[in-house]
């Protein structure tokens, strides 16, 4: 497994145990839409708890509504957005 | 029981001194931490009573920068918040036709900003945790709203409000947020009232006794206690009976 590929399935397992879904890892596409019609099914409240695990985790700050917008589409936003704030080339993110 | 971490506004005060005196009495495991502004004599001789269990920590209540700052000294040391209590308020009464504005102003950034920033500064920790109590105190006035209050009614019945708005975002993630109405408790305020003063109070309340701020903290000590778990956003009255 790659470390893009490391990362979105260490995001999909925080995404999994901090909203405590349903479902496992493995059920959740790179690509699918988190919120709206046909997607993951999460709402507002998800959403703020995933800003702050990301700021926790990764120490990716989301500062704003519009932002949480683009950060907040998919597992593959979320990891583009974490990989390129903790090394533009590209690193394994620090688990603590 | 593991560690608690206890975090009271306006803890120089009579009532923040109660509601801190309570939690100390709660259990060894809880860890007080008294915010105190102009005034911290009595959050000092608190702390150096009880060194081990409680600390303060200067906190300007309508400052968003000031909360930060005292939230992330208190994360610092324990890496957990588990309560909240907003209890720092003031109280500038006039006629609203008299009113200056500033008297206004001072009384809805104290009251109800604080509110606001407060709990934006303790929600990221009590997110992560999955777990918190926030206990914000009202008052009486929100539901009476008495003549010659209409800023500390307004905000105090905005506290209200706020309360029951952000217990619904929060609720399933573990988090309870709660209000507390005392109605005329022997505070510093009311001590200086004149004797006659405080007797006309006295025979508006059906108990026709002034409430004690151990009476109040005694609330407050409930709704952020674990076994009350399932109760957010309401509101309890500690009023003798008045409304």
């Amino acid at each position: 497994m790659n470390s893009t590929a490391t990362l979105a399935q260490d995001i999909k397992q925080m995404m999994v145990e901090n909203l405590m879904l349903q479902i496992t890892a493995d059920e959740i596409g790179d690509e699918q839409a988190l919120f709206g019609p046909g997607s993951l099914g999460l709402d507002s409240v998800d959403a703020l708890q995933l800003v702050v695990a990301l700021d926790k985790k990764y120490g990716l700050k989301i500062p704003d509504p519009d932002t949480a917008r683009q950060v907040l589409q998919s597992v593959k936003t979320m990891t583009d957005s974490v990989a390129a704030h903790l090394n533009p080339s590209f690193s394994q993110p620090n688990h603590n | 029981m593991s560690l608690r971490v206890v975090f009271v506004t306006g803890a120089n005060g009579g009532l923040g001194q109660a509601i801190a005196q309570a939690f100390l009495a709660e259990s060894p495991d809880n860890f007080i931490w008294l915010a105190v502004h102009s005034r911290r004599e009595r959050a000092d001789e608190m702390t150096r009573k009880n060194p081990d269990r409680c600390r303060c920590v200067p906190l300007d209540v309508v400052s968003r920068e000031s909360w930060q700052k005292a939230v992330g000294e208190i994360l610092g040391v324990h890496a957990r918040l588990d309560v909240l209590v907003n209890n720092a308020g003031i109280h500038e009464d006039a006629l609203l036709g008299t009113m200056p504005v500033v008297a206004w102003d001072r009384v809805l950034a104290t009251n109800l900003d604080s509110v606001f920033h407060g709990c934006q500064a303790v929600l990221p920790a009590m997110i992560s945790q999955h777990s918190g109590r926030i206990v914000n105190i009202a008052s009486l006035s929100a539901l009476l709203a008495p003549a010659g209050q209409t800023n500390y009614a307004a905000a105090k019945a905005g506290v209200l409000a706020f309360t029951q708005s952000l217990a619904k975002e929060v609720a399933r993630i573990g988090i309870t947020v709660n209000a507390v109405c005392p109605g005329y408790i022997e505070t510093e305020a009311l001590a200086r009232m004149d004797e006659n003063e405080r007797k006309t109070m006295q025979t508006r309340v059906p108990m026709r006794r002034l409430g004690r701020p151990e009476e109040v903290a005694a609330a407050v000590r409930f709704l952020a206690c674990l076994e009350a778990g399932y109760i957010t956003g309401s509101m309890l009255k500690v009023d003798g009976g008045i409304l």
